[in-house]
């Protein structure tokens, strides 16, 4: 697998996670949303589950294959 | 651009509640439409979607048991089916645009800078004859010719700069500082020589020649017109008889005496206009040429005199229009006759006086003598002055041939 140089994401169906501060991130793929209130947003990715904690917390938008979060990240955590 | 294609197409603001908004929102991604500022507010969940993703997010809506309704709707779409309903106000929009474009394409405004000796009135007559007048549509504008014909047609003008400034023709011109005013005259006494000749009669009081024969002495009596100084110089044989005659300039200082006679009336009676005090203002409005003026019935003053300003509308500092706003003061007055006092009388008397010492003073007119008598009467004071003059009263003329030059004026052996 490290020798053939392919992209981890799409062999693995692991989730790419950006987090840009503690105010924006940006998810690529997963499968869909399992929780949403402002204080904690949870998905489905292929392997595991994400959850974002935090406070204000907003879905900018919302497609099939990415999504973006705004608002206060406290933290991101792997389930 | 997104946000601009988002508004061209129109999205609408919906409010979701029910059981499962997470499941809803799964779906739309599953279904490829697209939301987006999607924001809890505890028991309901906001939410942006195009108008197409609304149609389609119905039986969505059906399956998860979510309830939706639109809070507000954004976009183009939206705003034209609310501008269908305000007719008037939309049509005013467009015919207001039209209107500003297309008297945006017209000259309305000629502006003239940097002249000094011809006046603005033969400039824009000149201008008119070129076919530039207000208004007329810009893209008849020939700038360049323009300014080609006029350094062309003016000798005075030696730099020309035309430009617009929205729709104002701004036209720069120089002017030569130092013209010269007439070129023809020394051109054509270059080859034949030039005499010297009284402008007026009078007595020779100096006369000093540099070039050319001088035909009179100082203290002469002279008439106007005679030739004081000869172009013609006789060239001599050895037998003194004239040989020919060499034509010059003539050149000399001549100043010719002669006495004037001046007289200035005055009445001791003057009309005088008294303002009553009595005044209206007008409103004025113009378009173009013309002008209403806004007021009731007629003036009822007898004497009036009518003053006013008026300013052109212009858009953005320089896009004039062919409107014009104003006001008008109408003043009224009568005509009363009154009389100079002794001093007032005299005080007018000393500045006619003043006013001929300086047009002959700027004459270049020297006085050696002068008798001043002020006659005063009931209706009118007379001023005499009996002046004795001094004056450099010579002009240039092409030479005379002289009488005997018949037979020995011709060409060189």
């Amino acid at each position: 697998m490290e020798s053939l140089k392919l992209p981890k994401d799409t062999m693995l169906g692991a989730s790419i996670v950006t987090v840009t501060g503690n105010r924006e991130a940006f998810i690529q793929n997963y499968k869909g949303i399992l929780e949403y209130s402002t204080e904690r947003i949870a998905l489905q990715g292929k392997t595991c589950r994400l959850v974002f904690e935090g406070r204000r917390l907003s879905i900018d938008y919302y497609t099939n294959e990415d999504m973006k979060i705004s608002g206060l990240i406290d933290a991101v955590r792997y389930v | 651009m997104l946000h601009w294609m988002q508004y061209l197409r129109g999205y609408v603001k919906v409010k979701v509640w029910g059981y499962s908004t997470e499941r809803l929102l799964n779906l739309c991604g599953n279904h490829d439409i697209l939301v987006w500022d999607i924001a809890d507010h505890g028991g309901y969940t906001t939410m942006n979607v195009s108008v197409r993703g609304f149609f389609a997010l119905k039986p969505l809506l059906k399956k998860t048991g979510t309830r939706a309704s639109v809070l507000q709707k954004y976009g183009l779409p939206f705003f034209m089916s609310k501008m269908q309903r305000r007719k008037i106000f939309a049509a005013g929009f467009v015919c207001c645009m039209v209107f500003w474009i297309l008297m945006s394409r017209f000259l309305w405004n000629i502006r003239i800078e940097g002249n000094y000796m011809l006046t603005e009135d033969v400039l824009l007559a000149y201008l008119r004859e070129q076919g530039v007048s207000v208004p007329m549509p810009k893209n008849r504008l020939q700038i360049a010719e323009l300014e080609k014909a006029l350094r062309e047609d003016y000798d005075l003008i030696t730099w020309t700069s035309a430009r617009l400034e929205g729709t104002t023709l701004l036209v720069q011109i120089k002017e030569n500082e130092m013209p010269d005013y007439e070129p023809q005259e020394e051109d054509a006494g270059e080859s034949a020589g030039t005499d010297l000749v009284a402008r007026r009669a009078g007595t020779v009081a100096y006369i000093v020649t540099r070039s050319g024969v001088p035909q009179v002495e100082a203290g002469d009596e002279v008439k106007a017109g005679d030739v004081l100084v000869s172009g013609a110089v006789p060239v001599y044989n050895e037998d003194n008889t004239v040989r020919r005659y060499r034509y010059v300039q003539s050149d000399a200082d001549i100043t010719l005496r002669y006495t004037d006679d001046i007289s200035v009336k005055r009445d001791v009676m003057y009309d005088e206009k008294i303002y009553t005090g009595r005044r209206k203002k007008i409103l004025t409005l113009g378009f173009y040429d013309r002008e209403w003026d806004l007021k009731l019935g007629r003036i009822k003053y007898e004497d009036y005199d009518v003053s006013g300003e008026k300013t052109q509308v212009r858009l953005l500092d320089q896009l004039y229009l062919p409107f014009y706003y104003g006001t008008k003061t109408v003043q009224e007055y009568r005509m009363a006759r009154l009389e100079y006092t002794e001093d007032e009388m005299e005080g007018i008397m000393r500045s006619e006086w003043n006013k001929i010492i300086t047009t002959l003073e700027e004459k270049g007119v020297q006085i050696t003598e002068k008798n001043v008598t002020i006659k005063k009467n009931e209706t009118y004071w007379v001023l005499n002055a009996a002046l004795q003059l001094e004056e450099a009263a010579v002009r240039t003329a092409a030479a005379a041939e002289p009488a005997d030059a018949g037979e020995t004026a011709d060409t060189e052996p």
